[in-house]
């Protein structure tokens, strides 16, 4: 009898304990689904894989902090729409003595987000943190003809430049060479642990590292106040999660990469599409054989289908590119010895060369773009039926830098960044005595004297003679194998309205959208 | 005699991790790139050779390989962890947070999957060689031999994509700020954490509780109304002990480092995430730092399961 | 004297353990395919990509579907498996013989040398294997050689702990003892006396660490530090596959259904071993 009583009254401690676990694990799971915590309709999430490195504008180069400091800081001019130049913290500008002297003409009533005023002491000091060597900052090559900065009103600022240099007003767009405050810069405030001080359309609130930054809007903008109250740009590392947030509505806008991702973004969203400035090289070695012969590079240059490469690797979201990228000055894809694929030419070249085949190594990043393995297998792929053996020599990112600094390599698979002028572009890989020729690994007397004329003449048809010419140089020696460029992708909420993606991928243009 | 015990345990452990300082400190100058390329990338090559040495030196790397050891074991021997460029903190207080979350995650995953594997191991042991035994022990295998990062992803595809639930994309909470979030955000990495723990645990379980069907306590506590399962429980509880503890130390150490891919694919603040950071920008202290930091308490967990081990089974001296 | 009951072999009890046999049975499995592979038998050629046939769910001509190249999922999950078996045998056939002969060594011997023994392993044992691997695939390069060192270098430590283990207790026995006495050579005592002792969980272990490092090789290469495409590996193709499987199930479902099948036969087969190997389980 006891037995029996025992037995029941384990079994009914069970059934209990079941119809208990049960209960609280429905309530859980309901809850979880319902406890979506409120937020401000208005208010702005992006989502992004990397988080920012750095708050000094002058030094940064990961895209991200660029984008992100591009909403807090202010350039003399900004490329906007049409891709073209545009006023910004200069109201205009004009040209003298040659394109030797630059006097700029700034905004009035612009204040930092302290409350101080610009002006043209402001912009000398900028500059002159820029051209100091000790600051480290990139953009330093682009502006070293500056030779003296004169301010002769609060208003205005004369550049005096050691040679004509009309490209210059290029180079004055972006974070790299934000203005500062010479208050801040004076005070060493600037970068490290000090928060960010702009003229940007919001103002920087906070950075909590590795997950997300804080902006709100600057109520006092020369532009107008933005609509969007706050922005929180968060982490979320990886692009298959970023879609999920999105999905799940916890971000509403996000740049996305990998073209099988946006492959995967369904109709709740939205996607923006801009071809982009950037650009997908195979980079040859000139002096390293077997592709220091011409003959060599064109026989690779003749068996490799741009189409195919950009249907495959890209999944069709892309153009075919050459050389330069500058909207004003686009490259004429045709104009290249083999503008499609033409296997009995390379072959032609091959035997020019004295070979019937050939192999090679290829220096490629396995993380430095969404896309780089699947480009590079595709090339490998299509050179194996011109008889070409392409070795892939794949590392991670962090070790390919300093290879392709090196110019460490025989050849290597590019993805390189593209700028508004081409001067600002090119001058640095393909003159003799630019930062990058090293790894450009090639360079000549014609080149420089295009370059140069690039440089100084303000007439367009000049400048684009001269860089018709670079253009051609560069194709008909196969000096690199220009391959294509991708779109930059932006995938919104529906509900995001007005903003206009540029092909420079800048953030900026948030300022005038809204979350309705 | 105990002194010396613990005193020779003490150097032993000592010149463990003197040999992994030395051992990170070559390793990261083995690899090629340093915190200038890391942090700036292809556009060290616009700076001038001018500005390159100024920025050796704002990193610290422009002293001998000797000098970069002591300088930094000097400091981290003080306290001082060292600087993270890319996040404008200290390493030390940037590991405090990032820790933070790698250990919740660790323990909970391990509770769970302690749990779990117990619970299934009883329910596979209760009746050998039936159904329940064999989906229990397929249960075993397949939390086993499924890899973590496919769960994950399996995971956030369903739940995300299907049923618009990801609280990951959400900012991180700490349990602190607001609990019922961060139970979220830990919730299913902690799980696909603990499936891992799970399988060995589960197989332990059952297998000690197989011994024990046999043995004579336990007849003789049947044959005076004591319930077997009572029994079974407790004896359980004292012989999968060891191994169970045992096997938490270092599984807890493998998930300290070993949740990488879990932390990345979830978005969790933790302590892979900022090695893998540091180590793809060449922030030598700050990989230097929390790999000591890492090892530190490996050994000590290691140490004190060992300690509780001894305490357990009399039978090792 | 000699017994007159015959000693059944280990084989004997293997054979009656049901996990043993479908584990043994799986694992056999794994090696036919992966010979199937290693001869080129397999219906496509596992880098050839068919651009017009990308993303093709299973078909009579791709039995598991195509990835995003066009290339065939069923061959390459077939060299992908025969890419994990080389790996994984490589590294851990280097694993246990280092390991093993520096835990023999150092336990048989003592003083200084097992202390470095010791501390070596410990060192390891504590590093985080993402750092050594990356150090590892970045000084030396990423061919498979490469990745199984790495593989290799993280699973010493446990072998030299398997292997030392039964050596501290086994050279303080008196059979042991009474060997070195009558004078008989180090070398001789090692082999005869000792390693017999230690070879059954060491044999345990093989069958474990063999399942680990296809796991590992699985998880190296979704990082990006294992094989390098386009060579096919199972966990390159589950990495691939994250971005794919949402509208491609194909591409996720097979490759981590080879690794499962790979580490659920070895895990038995380790579990078998472990049944039939130690005599003290040798009756449950």
């Amino acid at each position: 009898m006891a037995i029996h009583l025992i037995a029941l009254k384990g079994a009914l401690v069970r059934i209990t304990k079941k119809i208990a676990f049960s209960a609280l694990a429905t309530a859980l799971v309901a809850g979880l689904m319902i406890a979506q915590p409120a937020k401000a309709a208005t208010d702005l999430t992006i989502g992004t894989v990397l988080d920012i490195d750095k708050l000094d504008p002058h030094t940064s180069t990961n895209f991200e902090t660029i984008r992100d400091l591009g909403l807090v800081y202010g350039s003399l001019v900004e490329v906007g729409s049409g891709n073209v130049i545009h006023p910004g913290l200069a109201s205009s500008w004009v040209f003298s003595n040659g394109g030797k002297t630059l006097t700029l003409k700034l905004r009035s009533g612009v204040k930092f987000h302290d409350g101080t005023a610009f002006d043209s002491a402001d912009v000398k000091a900028t500059l002159e943190r820029i051209l100091n060597t000790a600051t480290g900052a990139v953009a330093r090559s682009n502006v070293s003809t500056i030779a003296s900065i004169a301010t002769p009103t609060p208003s205005q600022v004369v550049l005096t430049l050691s040679v004509p240099n009309v490209p210059i007003l290029a180079a004055l767009d972006g974070v790299n060479v934000a203005m500062l405050s010479s208050d801040d810069i004076a005070a060493g405030k600037v970068g490290g642990t000090n928060k960010p001080n702009g003229t940007g359309p919001y103002k920087f609130v906070s950075w909590t590292a590795g997950q997300q930054v804080k902006l709100s809007a600057n109520t006092s903008y020369w532009k107008g106040a933005p609509t969007i109250p706050n922005i929180t740009i968060r982490v979320i590392p990886n692009e298959a999660s970023i879609l999920a947030a999105l999905n799940a509505g916890t971000i509403q806008f996000a740049a996305i990469t990998d073209p099988l991702i946006i492959k995967q973004v369904g109709k709740n969203l939205n996607v923006i599409k801009t071809p982009a400035l950037q650009y997908y090289a195979l980079q040859f070695n000139t002096k390293v054989a077997p592709l220091n012969d011409v003959n060599v590079r064109l026989a690779i240059q003749c068996a490799i289908d741009r189409n195919e490469f950009v249907t495959t690797a890209l999944l069709g979201q892309g153009a075919i590119s050459g050389p330069i990228t500058s909207p004003a000055f686009k490259s004429d894809t045709s104009a290249r010895p083999c503008p499609t694929v033409d296997l009995a030419k390379s072959k032609a070249y091959l035997a020019a060369a004295g070979k019937t085949s050939l192999t090679f190594k290829v220096l490629v990043t396995s993380n430095g773009w969404a896309t780089s393995q699947a480009m590079a297998q595709n090339l490998k792929a299509q050179l194996a039926k011109a008889n070409i053996t392409m070795e892939l020599d794949i590392t991670d990112q962090a070790t390919y830098v300093p290879r392709w600094l090196a110019a460490d390599f025989v050849a290597t698979l590019a993805n390189n960044g593209g700028r508004i002028d081409p001067d600002t572009m090119y001058t640095r890989y393909f003159t003799s005595t630019g930062n990058l020729n090293k790894v450009a690994t090639y360079s000549s007397a014609t080149l420089d004297a295009n370059f140069l004329l690039g440089k100084s003449s303000g007439l367009k048809a000049v400048r684009t003679k001269a860089y018709d010419a670079i253009t051609k140089e560069l194709e008909d020696n196969a000096v690199w194998v220009w391959l294509a460029t991708p779109y930059e992708y932006r995938v919104t909420s529906k509900n995001l309205r007005n903003f206009t993606l540029l092909a420079t991928g800048s953030y900026l243009p948030l300022r005038d959208a809204k979350l309705s | 005699m105990k002194t010396n015990f613990f005193f020779s345990k003490l150097l032993s452990v000592l010149l463990t991790l003197f040999g992994i300082s030395i051992f990170v400190f070559v390793v990261l100058r083995v690899i090629p790139g340093d915190t200038i390329t890391g942090t700036l990338g292809t556009d060290t090559g616009v700076l001038s050779p001018e500005q390159i040495d100024v920025l050796k030196q704002y990193y610290g790397i422009d002293k001998s390989l000797f000098g970069q050891y002591t300088s930094w074991m000097g400091s981290f021997l003080k306290g001082d962890l060292g600087f993270s460029f890319t996040t404008g903190l200290s390493v030390a207080k940037l590991t405090q947070s990032s820790l933070a979350v790698t250990a919740e995650l660790a323990i909970l995953g391990t509770v769970l999957g302690v749990i779990m594997g117990i619970a299934v191991g009883m329910f596979s042991a209760r009746k050998p060689g039936s159904v329940r035994d064999f989906a229990g022990q397929l249960f075993g295998l397949l939390a086993l031999a499924i890899p973590g990062f496919v769960l994950s992803t399996t995971i956030v595809a369903v739940m995300a994509n299907k049923f618009h639930y990801f609280p990951n994309g959400l900012e991180y909470m700490t349990p602190w700020r607001n609990p019922w979030m961060n139970f979220q955000q830990m919730m299913f990495p902690a799980l696909v954490l603990g499936i891992a723990v799970a399988a060995p645990v589960m197989r332990t379980t059952r297998s000690a509780l197989l011994e024990t069907v046999d043995k004579d306590f336990v007849r003789t506590a049947h044959g005076k109304g004591v319930p077997a399962r009572r029994v079974q429980f407790k004896h359980v509880l004292r012989n999968s002990l060891i191994p169970i503890v045992t096997m938490t130390g270092i599984q807890f150490g493998y998930l300290l480092g070993g949740a990488v891919i879990v932390e990345k694919i979830f978005a969790l603040p933790g302590m892979g995430r900022q090695v893998l950071d540091a180590i793809n920008h060449r922030e030598y202290a700050t990989v230097q730092s929390s790999v000591m930091i890492f090892a530190i308490l490996f050994v000590t967990i290691n140490l004190v399961t060992d300690l509780i081990y001894r305490q357990i089974d009399p039978r090792i001296k | 004297m000699t017994s007159r009951v015959k000693e059944k072999s280990w084989l004997h009890y293997y054979l009656r353990s049901t996990s043993g046999v479908i584990g043994a049975i799986l694992v056999f499995l794994m090696v036919l395919l992966s010979l199937i592979a290693a001869f080129k038998l397999y219906p496509h050629d596992p880098v050839l990509q068919d651009i017009e046939n990308t993303l093709k769910g299973p078909s009579g001509k791709y039995w598991f579907g195509t990835d995003q190249f066009g290339r065939d999922i069923f061959s390459r999950c077939l060299d992908g498996m025969r890419r994990s078996m080389i790996v994984s045998i490589f590294s851990v056939a280097i694993a246990t013989v280092v390991g093993v002969t520096l835990g023999i060594l150092g336990g048989y011997f003592g003083r200084w040398f097992d202390s470095v023994v010791v501390r070596m392993s410990d060192v390891i044992f504590a590093f985080p294997a993402i750092l050594l691997a990356l150090a590892i695939v970045n000084s030396l390069g990423n061919s498979w050689i490469d990745t199984s060192l790495a593989i290799a270098v993280v699973y010493t430590p446990i072998f030299i702990r398997v292997a030392r283990g039964p050596v501290l207790s086994t050279k303080e026995m008196d059979y042991v003892k009474s060997a070195r006495i009558l004078g008989f050579s180090s070398p001789r005592i090692l082999v005869s006396h000792i390693l017999p002792n230690v070879l059954a969980p060491i044999v345990v272990q093989i069958a474990l660490s063999l399942s680990w490092a296809i796991l590992t090789e699985s998880g190296l290469s979704f990082l990006g530090l294992g094989t390098q495409p386009p060579n096919a590996s199972l966990g390159l193709m589950v990495s691939d596959a994250q971005a794919l499987a949402a509208f491609a199930w194909w591409t996720l479902a097979f490759p981590s259904l080879f690794i499962t099948i790979a580490v659920v036969g070895l895990n038995l087969v380790g579990d078998g071993l472990r049944d039939s190997l130690d005599p003290a389980r040798r009756n449950s």
